[in-house]
């Protein structure tokens, strides 16, 4: 067979430099020298070793990893025209073992399933690997919109943006609101920080979500589509409305969709102007409309008024990809993972100060602690497993005490943070849960669409107090204020941002309140995060009188004479942290 | 059915299917607060304050946007809710940087409303300003004089360039003292007597105050004064160059004037024995004041020639006598007013020199400024930083000189003045004469015993300094029926803070008098800037025209040796309207009918517990009507969106987002450059005081009695009030009324009220002689007129009536002229040479209520967004909600319908477009035949006529194309509930006629929702058709020449002789065959389009009478001008264009002693015809006249293009007079 060259050109691949490497690839395959395929694809998930490149051979496949133009260069030579592995770099191979097994180890990729291993702006690829044959297998089977609403019913498989209904029973409520006219709606605003499962996806499979789409329309009888995707995601839109028209061509979108008399349906991208908000499904319709993005109170559901006032059916980019393979493989196979009432797998992205960042997609009821220690390979520079926070904004800290969750719905639920959309951001012994919060409020604050007065007034004052907190000026009344308000934020709010947004201070307050009591009463941040709390003092035993720190203090706080103990004047010190960062001696200590 | 069970705090109760919780509460008569919700609009929920908790649903639920459910408990008031209502309050609070009232009233420690009162002393309504003032103090002109004033301290005023604050003290003193010199002073009314007594001790400010306001509350108060006379401290201890007696005198008549008595030298504990009042009385103010003079407490102060102030100013007053002062020194010890009143005493009383003595410096001085600077004028020198160590006898016992001792300022105290300590070693002797220790009096509680003693319902006791001991909240003391105010509770303090304790303690009194729960006043919430940051003059400068004050002037110093007033009072007027003017308005205009203010009080919000960082912007006053204070604003979106689904002009929008977000014009930029419409609605849903009437004037603001009044401008009838205060209109709201049940109005209604303030009213007749009026009595021109009409042929006297009268009053003009002056000259200039064709235009028209049934709009020839906003309100709503398309035929290529129409079309002729498309009806057989048949005369003659035109010329006069005209017919004829809103502003006659042919045709006339809606210029045009103003038809539109018309009017009026002779006006008009004009409520002169022509003609006249409300130009061309008194004046009703009868109460008290109506009668009476009769019996007598619509219609032809109007706005001076202000306040 005839040598494959695959980069992978997601997005996060790209920032990594893979561009810089496809281009080298080319240019070696222009010049002649060895004859390869070379192609593209899309994010496997590893984005830690990216750029990633993909050898196919007789011998199997082999992916290298970090690949710069360097690497190229070897890879061709020692690989491609000599033909000898280069193990030294390989991240994944079939034959080959590597330190990064594990990563893969506990994965089930049903959403991913192509991701990293098809070229996204190929339907040909998406096919061949088995794509639109849940739309054949409809048609074919003269399969009704009920039993495409069975299965998925059958399957269990719950919205995956974060909310967690169960996506058949949503279907069946679409199907069953009579109108003339219905929508479907993809809803891929993904705008937690943190967050890029949708994006991966979009950008590794669009087809995937396209597919599950045209089933969705043809089970609740729509006739119209619309992906709300964040104009933040230019790839992943490109890609989209590529594979929009590759779908037209092949039948797949337009009328009488594959053979199906009368199933008229066509899909179009309305991009969003990137306010968080309108990932919430009434503002996202609001938007659609050309309205402000604005949350109005349900009832009515979507199901029964949405777009338009039509009956609507939205779900997450992540949902729509999983149906086309349970149509296919059938709802057992995939209730056949997961836990009782959480079936199937969840994409999380795993990001923060873990070894091994990137995107996984895990069975239901995989504990916190493998996902964090078994394929995200434990803590960055060995540090202390602090808390993962779970769901963005909406979620909450999961403390390290509780790091034998299982990963469903409830048990999440339980800890006070939610499952979410799949952001994971792990945190370690240096980060500070009051700043944690701080950061988090600011983020919903600036993103309240300010229709709600709690949301709109209420996370300003959570966030003022907070920041009071964090510059040692809290009080130890500012405790009972932000639980206070954060519970009625909860209960007073029209959407989901509202309802959600004090999550993260409820369940650091519920999980590290000695932090805040340390913040407030010993104006102290323990984890040295908190600038305005810190003290910055020499340690005599290392101190060797080199200067360097007072040369540097910008304010002159620190005195002492060359080859003498320094000191630092508390009374001047601005705690810029220079000193600290300067000395080489390790005579600073920070506290 | 959709009728469902829920429970409501444990009641059940019916609902149906898909309503609001809040809807079904309100109906329940549980009020629910909420600050976004409009029942206009669709639900928003964004406040949070409505908030319901309801069985099984997680968190609380708004309960404007929650649809109840079949089953669901649900749950208004508990105190989560209640929390969580006081949260969204304090949140909204907290980013609401604004005043509810300004400083000034804020200060006060009597809360007197100073803004309210410089906003009428603005309008020259000084006796409403004392009415008011009196509220909160009933010493106006006491206080108007020697008030400390905290109220100017506090004055924004200070803030700006002039440092100085307004004179509000001097604008109280000018209307306190008109209102004393005023035949017709104010006087408050006074409740029913309750039965019950009361005794006040001491007619000092705080007794007067006391019993002033438990007389008004009913009951019999009787003041017992010590003194010889009462007064207390204001008579007693200010001097007379200050406070003359007279009026003093003359302000406690104010209070001896509604039934208090007063007992002067009865002493309680001495003559008076408590034991016998209480026999007496149910309950007590205890005001003795605190009159014990302090002695100067150093060594030698027992001297002779050394006295406490008070005492020596209390002695001259008792005894009339002034002591001798010539060749003395006299040294005042202290620095407050007392010691101002002893220095400028002394120095009146001859003394050679006089010397204040003061511990520390002049800034630290309690005194009065003013004071202070009068008393260096006349002659007084201080020491400052001085204090008296010993005072020096000579060898009889009189002070010889005085030992002082430099003082120097150290750290601050707890009042936080800095604290004097003495220099060491800087002791100084100075010779003085007499010594006047003005350093403090004490309260004298000699009769505590004889009290106890004569009560079995507790104990008066003295408190550790030596005052009654009181609950200071209440001011109740330890006897149950005893309250006290004043310094004999506080110590020594100011008379506006004895009035302020007389409130608390007359409310507590009142309580247990009535048998109520005794409590503290309500706490009334008031949002201040004050509780965001300390307001500087940056935050005013450059927003004001500076303007200096005007300062008080005084007696020339060298005139002053003796005890006349030394300040003056303002001269003028003028001069108080210039310092009126200066006050910035900080309070709130919508302070009384603020629904954030109103539930804060209610939730006993707190506007600093979520205290942080504010959004403060500029007021945008840039829109000539409407006023924009973001401050204010609490983001509810009612203004955004009801500028959107029910007005349809989208001006306004949402800023950003999150905190910072705002409510702005389009693009930012001002209102003016947006599609705004000046309707005012957004001004009428804002809960707050952001959105504003830009106000003309000071708006106080001021509680007013609304007038509910039918619209007098346009005919769509909507209902509303007008929201007087002492004859000045302060302004206008909506109020629901059967055309509009929302309470929606327009422009006209909302602002027209500003032309009514505006209008010169005459109240008696005018002459004219020589060419200028005069005066004259009803008597007299009643005669007049009697002569010139018996001295004339019937028919030489022309009659007219307006479109802005009632049915009544037209319809007694009418009958004055046919029976008693006999002649059919009768008509009006509002319908002249073109009544015919308008005749039935509103006959069988959509009703208003009707309108969102529509399937689509056609506007042929309407601006609704200027001339009838109400109508275009409906039309845009049906838009909005359920996409109804509008479709705009008009002349007018940049009309303004343009932006709310889903078609806009322009043809160059409304008549023949739509004769073209009647043409198309007819030639394409696309009419109703069926209808036709059984509705219908006429439609074989009429498609006759049709054919013999020319569709080709219709067209092109038309001034379109045929496929536009086969549109149109298509369209309107494939609705199912078409509606076609015209106006008789834009149509002529014939038009109308075709329109209403095109109805008939395709079906539609009298259908529910569909047909037309005919849109007539004034509120009661449709009354003239009605009530018979038309020489050739009687009331109830019918032919004179009818069979049996003649006779019915005949037999109804008792008459004989009536003319059967009918005649064009409007030739008759312009020939000059007429002699005596007689113009009802019409200004032909000032609306005429060829007004050079009108006045010529008028001018014909030999004897012309006018009646109207002012001297319009037809009144200034008359001989004899009529008052008029206005509708809600009298009472009525009008018809309005969908011919809706509406009738009104007299509402206000007319100035007139005869109104119009009266007037007419009597006019007859004196030609020999008995006409009376109250509004009521003249319409019910008009009834008699109507006649069923018949039951066939009748398909009409026209000829051509009908006439056009000879006048604009109606004919009517109001809707001029409105065009013109609108129009000139719009373009600057």
């Amino acid at each position: 067979m005839e040598t494959r060259v695959i980069v992978g050109l997601g997005s996060c691949g790209i920032a990594a430099g893979a561009g810089k490497v496809f281009e080298a690839l080319r240019n070696i395959k222009e010049e002649g020298k060895t004859v390869f395929q070379l192609s593209r694809t899309s994010c496997i998930g590893m984005c830690y070793r990216e750029p990633l490149v993909e050898v196919i051979d007789d011998k199997g496949s082999v992916i290298y990893g970090n690949v710069d133009e360097e690497r190229v260069a070897e890879i061709v030579s020692r690989h491609l025209i000599n033909k000898e592995i280069v193990s030294e770099w390989i991240v994944k191979s079939e034959n080959h073992e590597t330190i990064d097994d594990t990563f893969f180890g506990g994965q089930v990729k049903i959403a991913l399933r192509n991701c990293g291993f098809i070229d996204p702006e190929k339907i040909e690829e998406y096919q061949s690997a088995g794509g639109y044959k849940a739309l054949e297998m409809i048609a074919a089977g003269k399969v009704t919109p009920e039993a495409v609403v069975q299965k998925v019913m059958d399957s269990g498989l719950r919205g995956r943006g974060g909310g967690g209904f169960p996506t058949g029973l949503k279907w069946k409520l679409t199907l069953n609101s009579p109108s003339d006219e219905k929508y479907i709606i993809c809803n891929a605003d993904e705008g937690d920080p943190g967050a890029f499962m949708d994006r991966s996806l979009l950008e590794g499979d669009p087809h995937s979500v396209l597919e599950g789409m045209i089933i969705g329309a043809y089970a609740v009888k729509a006739s119209g589509g619309v992906i709300y995707c964040r104009a933040e995601y230019p790839l992943a839109i490109k890609r989209l409305n590529i594979a929009i028209l590759q779908a037209r061509e092949k039948g797949y979108l337009g009328k009488n969709i594959a053979g199906i008399k009368g199933f008229n349906f066509d899909i179009y991208v309305k991009e969003g102007a990137g306010a968080f908000v309108c990932g919430e499904e009434t503002a996202l319709m609001a938007s659609v409309e050309g309205r402000r993005g604005m949350p109005y109170k349900k009832p009515p559901f979507p199901s029964e008024s949405g777009l338009w006032k039509k009956p609507t059916n939205i779900n997450n980019v992540e949902t729509w990809a999983n149906i086309p393979w349970i149509i296919t493989e059938g709802p057992a196979s995939y209730a056949s993972y997961g836990t009782e009432k959480s079936k199937g797998t969840k994409v999380f992205a795993l990001t923060g100060k873990i070894n091994r960042g990137g995107l996984v997609e895990v069975p239901m009821g995989i504990s916190l602690r493998e996902i964090i220690y078994e394929l995200g390979g434990g803590i960055q520079n060995g540090r202390q497993f602090k808390a993962v926070q779970m769901g963005g904004p909406s979620g909450g800290c999961i403390p390290a005490a509780l790091v034998d969750t299982i990963i469903d719905y409830d048990s999440v639920t339980s800890t006070g943070a939610i499952m979410g959309s799949g952001g994971m951001v792990v945190m370690d012994e240096t980060t500070c849960m009051v700043d944690v919060a701080r950061f988090f409020l600011d983020f919903t604050y600036k993103e309240s669409c300010g229709k709600c007065t709690f949301c709109r007034v209420g996370t300003k004052r959570m966030l003022e107090t907070l920041s009071r907190i964090c510059e040692g000026e809290g009080k130890e009344s500012d405790i009972e204020l932000l639980e206070e308000l954060a519970y009625q934020i909860k209960d007073s709010s029209l959407c989901g941002l509202g309802q959600t947004a004090p999550n993260p201070v409820l369940t650091t307050l519920k999980y590290f309140r000695n932090e805040y009591l340390a913040h407030i009463t010993d104006k102290k941040c323990i984890a040295g995060v908190c600038t305005k709390l810190l003290t910055y003092e020499v340690i005599p035993e290392n101190c060797t009188g080199c200067t360097v720190c007072a040369k540097n203090c910008s304010v002159n706080a620190i005195s002492g004479e060359r080859k003498q103990i320094h000191f630092v004047d508390q009374a001047i010190c601005i705690k810029c942290g220079v000193c600290f960062s300067k000395c080489t001696f390790d005579a600073i200590r920070k506290y | 059915m959709n009728e469902i069970k829920i429970t409501l705090n444990g009641k059940e109760v019916t609902a149906v299917k898909g309503e609001k919780i809040l809807t079904v509460a309100e109906r329940n008569g549980i009020s629910i607060p909420t600050l976004c919700n409009d029942p206009r609009l669709d639900p928003y929920s964004s406040c949070f304050v409505c908030v319901v908790e309801v069985d099984g649903m997680r968190g609380l639920q708004p309960s404007c946007s929650t649809p109840v459910g079949d089953g669901m408990v649900i749950a208004t008031d508990n105190n989560k809710i209640r929390q969580a209502r006081k949260s969204a309050l304090d949140l909204l609070l907290s980013n609401h940087y604004a005043d509810c009232v300004g400083p000034c009233k804020q200060t006060c420690p009597a809360g007197v409303d100073v803004q309210g009162y410089i906003s009428l002393i603005e309008k020259g309504r000084y006796r409403e300003a004392v009415s008011l003032i009196k509220e909160a103090n009933p010493l106006p002109a006491i206080c108007g004089r020697v008030c400390v004033r905290p109220c100017e301290v506090a004055c924004r005023r200070n803030l700006l360039d002039e440092g100085s604050g307004v004179g509000v003290d001097y604008m109280k003193r000018f209307a306190a003292d008109k209102d004393l010199d005023d035949p017709d002073r104010f006087m408050p009314v006074t409740e029913p007597p309750t039965g019950k007594k009361v005794a006040v001790i001491g007619a000092g400010p705080g007794g007067l105050s006391a019993a002033y306001w438990l007389q008004q509350k009913g009951h019999q108060c009787d003041i017992y004064e010590a003194a010889p006379k009462p007064g207390g401290w204001l008579r007693y201890g200010i001097p007379e160059y200050r406070l003359p007696n007279d009026i003093l005198d003359s302000e406690i008549e104010g209070i001896t004037g509604i039934g208090v008595n007063i007992f002067c030298n009865q002493r309680l504990g001495g003559n008076l024995k408590f034991a016998d009042l209480n026999k007496e009385y149910d309950a007590f103010i205890l005001a003795p004041g605190s009159q014990k003079g302090t002695r100067l407490g150093c060594e030698g102060d027992e001297a002779e020639n050394v006295l406490p102030g008070i005492d020596f100013l209390k002695q001259m007053e008792l005894t009339g006598k002034r002591p001798d002062f010539r060749g003395k020194t006299v040294a005042v010890v202290g620095g407050g007013n007392t010691a101002m009143d002893c220095c400028r005493t002394s120095i009146r009383c001859g003394a050679d020199k006089v010397y204040v003595v003061y511990r520390r410096t002049e800034k630290e001085m309690p005194a009065n400024p003013i004071e202070i600077h009068e008393s260096k004028i006349e002659g007084v020198e201080y020491l400052f930083l001085t204090n008296p160590v010993r005072v020096n006898k000579d060898s009889s016992g009189r002070v010889s000189s005085m030992t002082l001792i430099r003082m120097a300022l150290g750290e601050p105290d707890s009042s936080g003045r800095r604290r004097p300590v003495e220099v060491a070693g800087s002791e100084f002797d100075m010779e003085v004469d007499y010594i006047l220790a003005a350093i403090g009096q004490k309260t004298d509680l000699n009769f505590l015993d004889d009290l106890n003693a004569g009560t079995d319902k507790g104990v008066l006791k003295a408190n550790k300094w030596g005052d009654i001991d009181a609950d200071p909240s209440t001011l109740r003391t330890g006897v149950e029926n005893v309250f006290a105010a004043g310094d004999s509770v506080s110590g020594p303090a100011t008379i506006i803070e004895a009035v302020a304790q007389a409130q608390i303690a007359v409310h507590s009194c009142h309580g247990y008098l009535m048998g109520l729960q005794i409590v503290p006043p309500e706490k009334v919430f008031l949002s201040k800037k004050e509780n965001f940051k300390k307001q500087s003059p940056t935050d005013y400068a450059g927003r004001f025209v500076p303007q200096k004050r005007e300062e008080m002037p005084v007696l020339d110093p060298v005139r002053r040796m003796n005890f006349t007033e030394v300040e003056l009072g303002y001269t003028d007027e003028t001069v108080v309207k210039q310092e009126a003017n200066r006050c910035l308005e900080c309070g709130c205009t919508a302070f009384f009918d603020c629904d954030l203010q109103r539930y804060a009080t209610e939730y006993r919000a707190d506007q600093t517990r979520f205290a942080g960082e504010f959004n403060a912007f500029d007021v945008d006053f840039s829109h000539p009507f409407i006023e924009f204070d973001r401050n204010k604003c609490i983001l509810c979106g009612k203004c955004v969106r009801i500028c959107r689904e029910y007005v349809g002009a989208n001006a306004l929008g949402l800023v950003n987002r999150g905190f910072v977000t705002y409510v702005s014009p389009d693009l930012d930029g001002s209102l003016t450059d947006t599609k705004c419409e000046t309707c005012g609605l957004c001004i009428s849903v804002c809960p707050t005081g952001a959105l504003m009437e830009n106000y003309k004037f000071k708006p106080g603001p001021i509680e007013s009695t609304p007038v509910r009044v039918v619209d007098i401008f346009t005919s769509e009838g909507v209902t509303y009030d007008l929201l007087n205060r002492a004859g000045f209109f302060m302004g206008a709201d909506g109020a629901p009324g059967i055309v509009n049940p929302d309470g929606s109005i327009g422009r006209q209604q909302r602002f027209g009220y500003n032309v009514l303030n505006r209008i010169d009213r005459i109240t008696s007749p005018l002459m004219k002689v020589n060419g200028e009026f005069k005066p004259i009595g009803f008597e007299e021109a009643f005669a007049l007129i009697a002569d010139k009409i018996r001295a004339s042929d019937p028919d030489d006297n022309m009659f007219f009536a307006g479109a802005r009268l009632t049915n009544e009053e037209q319809y007694q003009i009418q009958k004055l002229a046919r029976a008693a002056v006999k002649t059919n000259n009768i008509g009006s200039f509002h319908y002249m040479g073109r009544c015919k064709g308008y005749l039935d235009a509103s006959d069988n028209n959509v009703s208003f209520s009707e309108m969102p049934g529509a399937t689509a709009f056609f506007v042929v020839g309407a601006e609704l967004t200027e001339e009838n906003q109400f109508t275009g309100f409906l039309v845009s709503n049906s838009r909005f909600r359920k996409g109804t398309p509008v479709k705009t035929f008009t002349v007018n290529p940049s009309g303004s319908m343009r932006h709310k129409s889903d078609e806009y079309t322009v043809i160059r002729s409304y008549y023949y477009f739509i004769l073209a498309v009647n043409h198309c009806i007819v030639t394409e057989k696309m009419y109703n035949l069926m209808y036709i048949n059984d509705h219908c005369l006429g439609f074989t003659e009429y498609a006759e006529s049709l054919a013999r035109k020319e569709y080709k010329l219709l067209l092109a006069e038309a001034g379109v194309t045929g496929e536009v005209v086969s549109k149109f017919a298509t369209d309107y004829t494939s609705n199912h509930n078409p509606v076609l809103i015209f106006s008789e502003k834009e149509i002529c006659p014939d038009t109308a006629r075709e329109i209403r042919n095109l109805a008939m045709l395709t079906g539609t006339l009298g259908k529910r929702s569909a047909g037309l809606v005919c849109l007539k210029e004034k509120n009661n045009s449709q009354g003239l058709i009605d009530a018979g103003i038309s020489s050739a038809r009687l009331p109830g539109n019918r032919e004179i020449a009818a069979n049996g018309s003649h006779a019915l009017a005949a037999g109804k009026w008792g008459v004989t002789g009536m003319s059967e002779k009918t005649v064009s006006m409007k030739s008759r008009l312009f020939e000059g065959s007429f002699k005596n004009l007689f113009i009802f409520g019409e200004d032909p002169a000032g609306t005429a389009f060829d007004k050079d022509e009108m006045v010529k003609c008028l001018s014909e006249s030999d004897f012309m009478v006018v009646q109207d409300y002012a001297l319009t130009d037809t009144a200034l061309l008359a001989d004899l001008v009529l008052p008029a008194a206005y509708p809600w004046e009298t009472g009525g009703s009008f018809t309005n264009t969908q011919k809706f009868l509406q009738r009104f109460a007299r509402e206000a008290d007319s100035p007139l002693a005869v109104n119009q109506l009266e007037q007419i009668a009597e006019i007859a009476l004196r030609v020999g015809y008995r006409m009376s009769g109250t509004p009521d019996e003249i319409l019910s007598e008009m009834f008699g006249f109507l006649t069923p619509n018949s039951e066939k219609f009748t398909i009409r032809p026209t000829t051509g293009p009908g006439k056009s109007p000879i006048c604009d706005f109606g004919a009517d001076m109001l809707s001029r007079q409105f065009a013109l202000y609108f129009n000139g306040e719009m373009s600057g």
